[in-house]
């Protein structure tokens, strides 16, 4: 019960902080909406390309790719929030007044969950008033989400851990840049059958790509490879989720 | 509980190649105010960090009220409260958010939390400010709320590291009075570091001085001081050409020392000498400006134990660290 008592605590700050500061919330709703509409609107000529075969089109193509990534940076947004937490010394006063200290982490990863709901609702609103076609039934589409949740947990986690391992908000480009390019390794713009060269070949060993393609599976209506991207999903969550124990055991060691 | 609040025996901790604590051995007793005092760098702040389970030893042991630091993180976390050095406080929550956020860390229940930020609100003096956000907090209520966050949950054991650091005298004060009133109201125990002589003198039951790790003196502020020094007596002749026989008729009471103004001595035995000294000049018919007693003071058992003052030890050690973080703050 104490550690879902800290777990509680630690969230009610962190979404406090968020929704109370537009420079903390804004550029989570902006940068989603900013790729959403400059990859769909801009690029949507895509659709005519030959072996461009996703029923739904572009907008609804590229909606997927978005949520999930926003999902990512999301948790990423929050490993920023830890590291900002431990340079200023507020984390410290977490570590001394939570009895039960895996509650921490847990009340991050929950204000993570709950900030990015917000910006899939925003994002899903949006999508839907440009025009976004969902063939998917209420099942495909509560399949989406939970993945792009576990994508959510997953970047949150490792985010985590190099937050609670450099203590400082110069860790910041560590949390990023490997999400950064596992997300854009994948399929991005066009379907895996289009991609060519060095990028395909990556592409098809990148787990990510399984996620995605499944998101775009679950929206279409005919899911696709829905196993391996949540066994993949799942896997990063618990091999992240001890990263950011021990991050915690190594920020105590730390004092 | 029985037995003491605080025991340490053999605590070590190591930072790289130093040795910021070499083997402390203490013990608190319930309901006591406990002064840590010495320079920076010398500890202070690494040992409360033990004691606190913010950082585990290197070596030795240590139990709060109770229970092991090491073992028993949660227990002990439960049953301290503790201001840092630097109070950690989020410049974009309230002093009454920070209050009921700390209030739910602990897992106290909703209404409880409420009526506990408005007590010690009201406590600490900060009703007024209590819906601001700590960004427009002076230093001085910063450490007040710090203080407050301390108390949440009725702690039995109170760690201050250096709570009255930065503060007006006003300030000061008045912390002194609130943490001597959770002693002798609440029969809390206070573990406070501090490097200010007068504090340690003023607040605490015992003192233990530390230095480079060590600790090199323990006991009540008085016997400390009757360990290492004898009172001296100051006399300023109302002529300043008296200045040499008044030194030779209260030389008859003790040794002669150094004197910026007149002329003085180190008693022999005890501040009872005083009267004969009065006698002795009234006989003399030598007429003084000033006479006056100086007790010894915690500053001269450092300069004892250690062989500096606690102002230059302090200095020095600044110039040592180098402005590098030995141990955290």
């Amino acid at each position: 019960m104490k550690t879902l008592a800290v777990a509680r605590g630690v969230a009610w700050r962190t979404l406090h902080n968020v929704f109370t500061n537009p420079s903390l919330l804004i550029p989570s709703i902006v940068f989603p909406l900013f790729f959403f509409t400059a990859f769909a609107g801009g690029l949507s000529r895509i659709r005519d390309v030959p072996g461009f075969d996703y029923p739904l089109g572009y907008t609804s193509f590229q909606f997927v790719f978005v949520l999930l990534q926003s999902a990512a940076f999301g948790g990423v947004f929050t490993g920023f929030g830890i590291a900002r937490d431990f340079e200023g010394g507020f984390a410290r006063r977490l570590l001394l007044a939570a009895p039960h200290r895996s509650g921490i982490v847990l009340g991050y990863g929950i204000a993570a969950l709950v900030r990015w709901f917000f910006t899939a609702t925003v994002l899903t609103v949006v999508a839907l008033a440009v025009g976004m076609n969902v063939g998917g039934s209420g099942v495909d589409l509560v399949g989406l989400y939970v993945l792009a949740v576990i994508m959510n947990v997953a970047a949150l986690l490792w985010a985590c851990g190099v937050a609670m391992r450099f203590r400082t908000l110069q860790a910041g480009p560590v949390m990023q840049f490997p999400v950064f390019i596992v997300l854009f390794f994948a399929p991005v713009y066009v379907p895996l059958g289009l991609l060519r060269g060095w990028i395909h070949s990556i592409a098809v060993v990148n787990p990510v790509t399984r996620v995605v393609e499944a998101g775009r599976g679950f929206l279409a209506g005919s899911p696709t490879e829905v196993g391996f991207a949540f066994g993949a999903g799942l896997a990063l969550v618990l091999g992240f989720s001890l990263w950011a124990f021990r991050g915690l055991r190594k920020a105590e060691a730390a004092g | 509980m029985d037995g003491p609040a605080i025991e340490a025996e053999g605590l070590v901790r190591v930072f790289k190649k130093t040795r910021a604590v070499d083997g402390i051995d203490l013990v608190v007793e319930s309901g006591e105010i406990y002064g840590f005092l010495g320079p920076n760098g010398a500890g202070k702040s690494t040992t409360v960090h033990m004691l606190t389970t913010l950082l585990p030893p290197t070596a030795g042991t240590a139990r709060v009220n109770g229970y092991d630091v090491v073992h028993q993180g949660p227990q002990v976390r439960s049953s301290i409260g503790a201001a840092l050095q630097e109070a950690a406080l989020d410049p974009l929550l309230t002093g009454r958010e920070h209050l009921r956020l700390q209030a739910s860390l602990q897992g106290m229940p909703h209404d409880i939390r409420r009526r506990r930020a408005d007590e010690l609100l009201h406590r600490v003096g900060l009703s007024e400010a209590g819906d601001r956000k700590v960004k427009t907090y002076s230093g001085g209520m910063k450490r007040r709320l710090d203080l407050a966050l301390a108390l949440v949950h009725s702690p039995r054991i109170l760690f201050l590291d250096e709570p009255t650091t930065g503060l007006d005298i006003q300030s000061r004060t008045a912390l002194w009075d609130e943490v001597g009133r959770l002693t002798r109201d609440d029969g809390v125990t206070v573990f406070l570091t501090t490097q200010y002589l007068e504090e340690a003198d003023v607040l605490a039951d015992r003192v233990g001085i530390i230095d480079h790790g060590h600790i090199v003196a323990e006991g009540t502020p008085d016997e400390l001081k009757a360990s290492v020094g004898r009172p001296t007596v100051e006399v300023v002749p109302l002529d300043a050409g008296e200045h040499e026989r008044a030194a030779a008729i209260i030389a008859r009471f003790g040794d002669p020392c150094g004197s910026e103004h007149g002329v003085a001595v180190r008693l022999r035995s005890s501040e009872a000498d005083l009267a004969g000294i009065v006698r002795a000049l009234d006989a003399e018919n030598l007429k003084v400006e000033q006479l006056q007693l100086h007790q010894p003071s915690l500053d001269d058992v450092f300069l004892a134990k250690t062989g500096r003052s606690l102002e230059g030890a302090a200095e020095e050690e600044e110039g040592e660290r180098g402005g590098l973080a030995m141990e955290p703050a």
